[in-house]
């Protein structure tokens, strides 16, 4: 198969004008063929005629011998049968009047024998001379046709070339580029036929661009975020080697102890919200029961909980089931319970609570800690957020995660005000209808 | 020396007071940009550990309203940033020096030990006034050639006196020197040291300004 277009369109050119080229010069020639043989019949009896009306007087005066390849071949009689003139070889007589087809030494023969008062007179002329004189005409309107048809050869391939040039420039504008190059395709005047395919290109390098400087943005984060515990972890190991006395190893122990879980759960979170990213891992669905789900996440922070005296009740009137992947889930519900009870001041009550609307499953944490301001509620869903001036020691990525696994679910993540004070964070996921 | 340490990270922050206390200087740390102006408008501090990336005022804006107000104290920017830009900001903004982390604790004590001496105009890391010699690096004082052995705030006193020789300093001022905000001085603390080096040292080692502090003769 024939990949390229324009040398499809080249040779399908040039075959329309060459079949086109035959069928006229075909057409032509037979054409033509039928007129000469109609201009010769004329001149045949014409020339019938003339002899006819000369034949008294040619009678006695012998015409001049003719020639072997004489075209034509003349015979006179008078009305009693004597030759008056012929031919020096010997040709045949026709009997019919009027015009004929004969065959005489093996050749074809066009006759006119016309009758009049006083002679006969017959004139023949071979098929072969007709023939030969048709085909010259005929010959004479192909070739200039055939030469045309070079002309237009060139012409298309021409044409052709110059259609194609938009997409040309377009290869080469884009063979000269590397992976960073994700500017879009300046390509002004371009055919209709190809500015869809450079618009969409250029969305989709639009798209791609956008895509790359969001990962580049969070691979300089990430490595930015990660100097802190790196940083934490190198300094407690320098106090560990220079410790005086049993005390300040103990101590430099535990605290280097503590920068290990730290720097671990911050490549922890980050990994999870990688894998979370919406070009992340393909999704694992399964039907997961949000109650359960939320009991589980409760059970992974109670420790913390219960050093803060914290109290986290749970509500699940009614088992309520959403599709999707249960292990993110159970992180969604984690982090937002994991900063409920870090925020939240010492001995005060963490709610989480299962409710459902139509269509709706709603998840709420409510946490009686210091709120987020209504003005930073939509950045504090960001990587490495972290609201201004309080130290809980957090990754800045739990709610970024929590958002991440919500789009990934078609759910919908808001954060407000808690009644009288704190923080309710309000997951609302879709529930496929007939489902309870 | 009395170190303000600004950093906004819990784990780094303690790691690096820790050390600092460890070599004997008086380390006060401040979790916040607006916190540690305040701190710097109430005591005289011989260095500020700054980082750059703060909450409520970022570690520039503080450099920047530092000076602007005329305070000279040196300044060693501790950050994350480790782009040329950052650093060129960092020191045209008025900061003596730049350490990138994660650093080495024993680099940040040399660079403060460099930075301190740069300001005070003095090339020679040992600080030789008379026939005392007192070197930062080793926390080591000779008289006349002979170690003489002191306790960490007699060194701290004698330290801050031999940085500015001829300069004043009231008991306000070596009291800063010697405890951070936490620490409760005892109300004679200072004349006790004093004392105490004037024993070690020779009676004329330092002087007293009745009524202002003490200075060592030029």
């Amino acid at each position: 198969m024939m990949r390229s277009i324009r040398a499809r369109l080249l040779l399908g050119l040039l075959l329309l004008v060459a079949v086109m080229s035959l069928m006229v010069g075909s057409i032509t020639y037979r054409r033509v063929l039928g007129e000469t043989s109609d201009l010769f019949d004329y001149q045949l009896r014409q020339m019938a005629l003339t002899l006819g009306d000369q034949a008294s007087v040619l009678s006695g005066y012998p015409l001049p011998p003719q020639s072997e390849n004489s075209d034509f071949v003349i015979q006179i009689w008078d009305i009693f049968g004597t030759r008056l003139f012929s031919p020096e070889l010997p040709f045949v007589t026709n009997a019919v009047l009027g015009y004929s087809d004969l065959t005489f030494q093996n050749e074809r023969w066009r006759v006119y024998v016309l009758a009049n008062r006083t002679s006969v007179i017959q004139v023949a002329q071979p098929w072969s001379v007709r023939e030969k004189l048709a085909r010259e005409a005929a010959v004479r309107i192909v070739v200039p046709l055939l030469i045309l048809l070079a002309l237009m050869a060139v012409a298309a391939a021409w044409i052709v070339a110059r259609a194609m040039r938009p997409l040309k420039d377009i290869t080469t504008q884009l063979e000269h580029r590397d992976i960073h190059g994700l500017a879009p395709l300046a390509a002004p005047d371009l055919p209709a036929e190809v500015s869809p395919l450079v618009e969409e290109l250029n969305r989709l390098l639009e798209r791609l661009s956008g895509a790359f400087a969001s990962q580049r943005a969070f691979v300089a984060d990430a490595a930015h975020e990660l100097r802190s515990p790196l940083t934490a972890l190198s300094l407690q190991l320098q106090l560990l080697e220079r410790a005086r006395d049993e005390p300040e190893r103990d101590l430099a122990t535990s605290r280097l102890r503590d920068a290990i879980e730290r720097a671990t759960h911050l490549v922890g979170q980050l990994l999870t919200l990688a894998r979370n990213e919406p070009e992340g891992m393909a999704e694992s669905t399964s039907t997961v029961p949000l109650g359960a789900i939320a009991g589980n996440a409760v059970g992974d922070v109670q420790l913390l909980a219960q050093q803060r005296r914290i109290d986290i009740r749970l509500e699940v009137p009614a088992e309520i089931s959403v599709k999707g992947d249960a292990e993110a889930l159970r992180i969604l519900v984690r982090n937002l319970l994991d900063n409920a009870v870090r925020y939240s001041p010492e001995g005060s009550l963490v709610q989480v609570r299962l409710s459902s609307r139509p269509g709706q499953a709603v998840l709420e944490v409510t946490d009686a800690g210091p709120g987020i301001a209504a003005a930073d509620r939509s950045r504090a869903f960001a990587r490495f957020y972290r609201a201004p001036g309080v130290s809980a020691g957090g990754t800045g990525l739990g709610l970024a995660i929590v958002k991440a696994i919500a789009q990934r679910h078609g759910a919908e993540v808001t954060l407000d005000q808690a009644q009288p004070q704190g923080l309710r964070a309000e997951v609302v996921f879709p529930v496929a209808s007939g489902a309870p | 020396m009395r170190v303000l340490l600004v950093e906004d990270d819990r784990m780094i922050a303690e790691a690096v007071r820790t050390a600092l206390e460890q070599d004997g200087h008086v380390t006060d740390w401040m979790g916040d940009g607006a916190a540690a102006l305040t701190a710097l408008g109430h005591s005289q501090f011989d260095i500020v550990l700054l980082d750059l990336g703060l909450p409520r005022k970022d570690g520039l804006s503080v450099l920047r309203q530092l000076r602007e107000r005329g305070d000279a104290t040196v300044v060693i920017i501790i950050t994350a940033r480790d782009d040329v830009r950052s650093r060129v900001a960092g020191l045209d903004g008025g900061a003596d020096d730049y350490l990138v982390k994660p650093f080495d604790l024993d680099e940040l004590a040399a660079r403060m030990r460099a930075a301190v001496r740069r300001s005070a105009g003095r090339g020679d890391p040992v600080i030789t006034h008379g026939d005392i010699r007192l070197n930062p690096v080793t926390r080591e004082v000779r008289k006349a050639g002979k170690p003489v052995a002191l306790s960490a705030k007699e060194f701290a006193v004698l330290e801050a006196l031999l940085l500015r020789p001829g300069a004043v300093l009231s008991r306000a001022q070596l009291e800063d020197r010697l405890y951070g905000f936490g620490d409760a001085a005892e109300s004679n603390a200072v004349e006790v040291y004093v004392h105490a080096l004037r024993r070690k040292l020779g009676s004329d080692a330092i002087r007293t300004q009745r009524g202002a502090g003490y200075f060592v003769p030029r």
